[in-house]
């Protein structure tokens, strides 16, 4: 008996000895570890998901509906303070600001939330195969050239003006071209990409194409495609406004943000109502500030070169 | 490069134009044209019960806006064998159901005629109450378009006018002394008395040779072409002693430079008084400054302002990338990039109004220096983001360049380093935004004009919108766009001049 017997032979593991050791990576925990790493960024996590819940699920019990004015001819219930029962008072005939804004926060919010979602999706689309294909890159880019270069605001206008206001009409108006610039956007990043030579080095050790899409491409145009998207809300938010209190953006109908400065801007500087105007205005700076903050941090996170340590 | 320079101010002007045909084509098919109408509250009332009277008056209205050919009973009976019997309308009194005197009207078969020929051709016949006949032809888009641009360049020629009580007007372009006594190239038989004159307003020299017709602007700013409207000047009329053509002074505003002819039919005594010939209707001198000088004295002034603050305030957050002042850098540009400018607007204006300053235009206005502080720091500081983000980046990318850790090898003060190597090499990319910055102040900007009530150029494109002012509308998107287009391309040449490394054609430099 010798002290070998105290050892006993291993099957040899043939998979085992092919194995690279590499720490393990997954993208999307990366992702989430990166952004909830930054505290600025939950608060404005929180206080961008508070405001967007909360002006969508409030609307659905007050119900509120611009153009009913039943307090018109209480006048014990005008320029009320703000108070429990009326959180943020009431205006001059008498409605219940708190309804109101929230319920034109939420119309807001859904058509930047909407624009942006049909900007992206035909962005991305299209991009990807402009990207790809050599014959659609030579009209897209004369088409490119033209609309990149008129001005966005006098698109959005002459469109509002021609095709009637509303909050569709407003929509379409909003992502008739700016899909474009997104669809630009994506092309770039696509032939950047698409050549890179780990792609070809993937591509030699035989992997497959879809493989390639989803680990070597995807991550790099996620982060891209956050960008855009980070960039497109607030913008879209800000464009409502603009438009609205320009009065070319939603008629009476409909509640908006836009349309509440334009109604509550004589109040600006009358100090016992000056609440009804600036409630509007600095609503909708938080909820553009926050989900900016939000989106670049996401963006910033969502770029695999971030997770490097 | 020359042919690339070619190629591509072709296929601007080309973008323009088909840009601006798609504004004409969806302005004038896609909006109801009785919207037109809608502000002209005082014609619509005074015609208001009068069917006859406000059918004419809207056809009229509509052929010269150009949407549709409006033929009167007598221009059509013009193709008729015999006018006389065309234009023939009997009367034939009867009593109806209810005990109303009714009148019936007849036509006869050579009107019958005519009326079918029109039908025929497309157009629809309607009747008026009280008798007659008129036919109107919707224009279709093509057409719409094509005589838009028919009109669109107007030159000026001694043949110009037609004018059957003055036979014998001379007919000639001819170098004369204007009623100062400068020199001027006057003509006779043109619209415009003056091709080419001086006097002491911008640009000095004027000509009239070659104008272009956008049209008359409606229901806002009636009677006067869209150009006029945005180019001329406003406020009330400056009244002053006088030189007159025919060699008197009196006081008056006209500016007899702008004097256009006036059919010898419609001129009067005061005309016959003033004027020696027929060139009687002018434009006059008014007290305020046009929207588009308005707009551009905002927009020039408040841009020096922005690239006096942007610029060093992104060098210096370069210079000191991660410490605090890059930090409270990079909290303003995230603050001024997602912050709608609406509110930036109205922050800013409450702040300015607790230092006493007026939080709208006219308030002051225009002599006052009061009334341009606020919206020109505003307009500055709305733009200070762009400029920094850019600053800050170019800087940051340049400072690891070899030529930068040569210059630190061979010695340099790190501030030597920023000011006179890394500075120059990083404004490159920002010289190509300074022309189109330079160029679109001329439209002004929509937010802070409507805030402040500045009569400019941005607050334009909304007001005629409101109104719809459909020739406006086309004349500002052809303005905006035209610009734009230019001054992208005057941006991508200037770089070129700045940086000779820079080409624009794909091949190199040997064409």
């Amino acid at each position: 008996m010798t002290a070998d017997n105290r050892f006993e032979f291993v099957k040899m593991d043939e998979t085992a000895s092919e194995h690279i050791a590499a720490p393990r990576y997954s993208y999307w925990r990366s992702v989430f570890r990166k952004f909830f790493s930054s505290k600025v960024v939950i608060l404005m996590l929180v206080i961008a998901l508070a405001i967007t819940l909360f002006s969508f699920i409030q609307p659905l019990f007050s119900k509120f509906d611009p153009t009913v004015a039943q307090d018109i001819l209480d006048r014990s219930k005008r320029f009320l303070p703000p108070s429990l029962e009326y959180p943020f008072g009431t205006d001059h005939v008498g409605t219940n600001m708190f309804d109101a804004v929230w319920a034109s926060c939420g119309n807001s919010l859904s058509i930047a939330l909407i624009a942006t979602a049909i900007t992206t999706v035909l962005g991305v689309i299209v991009g990807a195969f402009w990207g790809f294909s050599k014959k659609l890159d030579k009209i897209m880019i004369e088409v490119y050239n033209v609309v990149a270069n008129i001005p966005f605001t006098l698109v959005v206008m002459v469109l509002m003006y021609v095709i009637g206001r509303g909050k569709w009409q407003l929509i379409f108006a909003l992502s008739c071209t700016s899909w474009l610039s997104t669809a630009y956007f994506i092309r770039v990043q696509v032939m950047i990409i698409r050549d890179r030579e780990y792609n070809l080095a993937s591509k030699c050790l035989g992997t497959k194409t879809s493989t390639i899409i989803s680990h070597n491409i995807m991550p790099y145009l996620i982060s891209i495609i956050v960008t855009s998207i980070a960039r497109d809300i607030p913008n879209f938010i800000s464009y409502e406004v603009f438009l609205s209190f320009i009065g070319v953006g939603l008629d009476y109908r409909e509640p908006s943000l836009g349309r509440m400065v334009q109604d509550y801007v004589g109040y600006m500087q009358t100090p016992s109502a000056a609440h009804l105007f600036w409630i509007p205005v600095c609503l909708c700076a938080l909820i553009s500030i926050s989900l900016y903050i939000v989106g670049q941090a996401l963006a910033d996170a969502s770029d695999p070169r971030t997770h490097m340590i | 490069m020359k042919k690339y320079i070619l190629g591509r101010v072709f296929r601007a002007i080309i973008a323009v134009f088909v840009v601006t045909s798609i504004a004409i084509l969806m302005v004038y098919t896609m909006i109801p044209k009785d919207n037109v109408f809608r502000d002209d509250t005082g014609q619509m009332s005074k015609l208001n019960g009068n069917p006859d009277g406000m059918a004419d008056f809207k056809n009229n209205k509509w052929e010269q806006l150009g949407y549709l050919d409006f033929q009167r009973q007598a221009e059509m009976c013009q193709s008729s064998s015999d006018y006389n019997a065309c234009m023939l309308i009997e009367e034939e009194p009867y009593v109806d159901e209810y005990g109303q005197d009714m009148v019936e009207y007849h036509y006869s078969d050579v009107a019958q005629e005519v009326i079918d020929q029109y039908t025929a051709d497309g157009y629809t016949v309607s009747y008026y109450t009280k008798g007659g006949f008129y036919a109107v032809r919707e224009y279709s888009g093509l057409e719409i378009i094509a005589n838009f641009y028919k009109n669109f360049i107007d030159i000026d020629h001694p043949w110009k006018v037609e004018d059957p009580d003055n036979p014998e007007m001379e007919r000639s372009v001819y170098f004369a002394t204007d009623y100062n006594g400068v020199p001027a190239i006057k003509c006779s038989g043109c619209e415009h008395n003056y091709l080419l004159y001086f006097d002491g307003s911008f640009p000095f020299i004027h000509q009239n040779f070659i104008g272009i017709d956008f049209g008359s602007s409606y229901p806002t700013y009636q009677n006067s072409s869209t150009l006029d409207v945005i180019n001329q000047n406003q406020g009330s009329l400056v009244s002053e002693e006088r030189t007159l053509p025919n060699g008197n002074t009196a006081k008056t505003a006209e500016n007899y430079h702008t004097c256009v002819y006036k059919q010898t039919s419609a001129l009067d005594s005061r005309d016959l008084n003033k004027f020696p010939d027929n060139y009687a209707t002018c434009k006059t001198y008014y007290q305020d400054p046009s929207m588009v000088t308005i707009s551009y004295m905002f927009g020039i002034i408040s841009l020096i302002l922005a690239y006096l603050i942007a610029i060093p305030a992104g060098v210096s957050m370069a210079r000191n990338k991660g410490k605090i002042q890059d930090k409270i850098g990079t909290v303003y540009i995230n603050i001024m990039i997602s912050l709608p400018s609406l509110a930036f607007i109205y922050f800013m204006k409450l702040i300015g109004f607790n230092f006493g300053l007026p939080d709208k235009f006219p308030i002051f206005g225009f002599n006052d220096l009061r009334s341009y502080i606020l919206p020109v720091i505003i307009l500055a500081l709305l733009s200070t983001s762009s400029v920094m983000i850019w600053m800050r980046r170019y800087m940051v990318d340049q400072s690891n360049a070899d030529y930068v850790k040569f210059a630190r090898a061979k010695g340099l003060s790190q501030r030597e380093i920023f000011r006179k190597h890394i500075l120059k090499n990083a404004i490159i990319p920002i010289v190509n935004g300074i022309p189109s910055s330079i160029i679109l102040c001329i439209s002004g900007s929509v937010i802070t004009e409507t805030v402040f009530a500045v009569p400019g150029m941005g607050k334009m494109l909304p007001d005629a919108i409101n109104s719809f002012n459909n020739n406006m509308v086309i004349t500002l998107t052809f303005i905006f766009t035209g610009l734009s287009i230019f001054s992208i391309l005057i941006g991508d040449l200037l770089m070129t001049v700045v940086d000779p490394r820079i080409q624009l054609t794909a091949k190199g430099g040997n064409d």
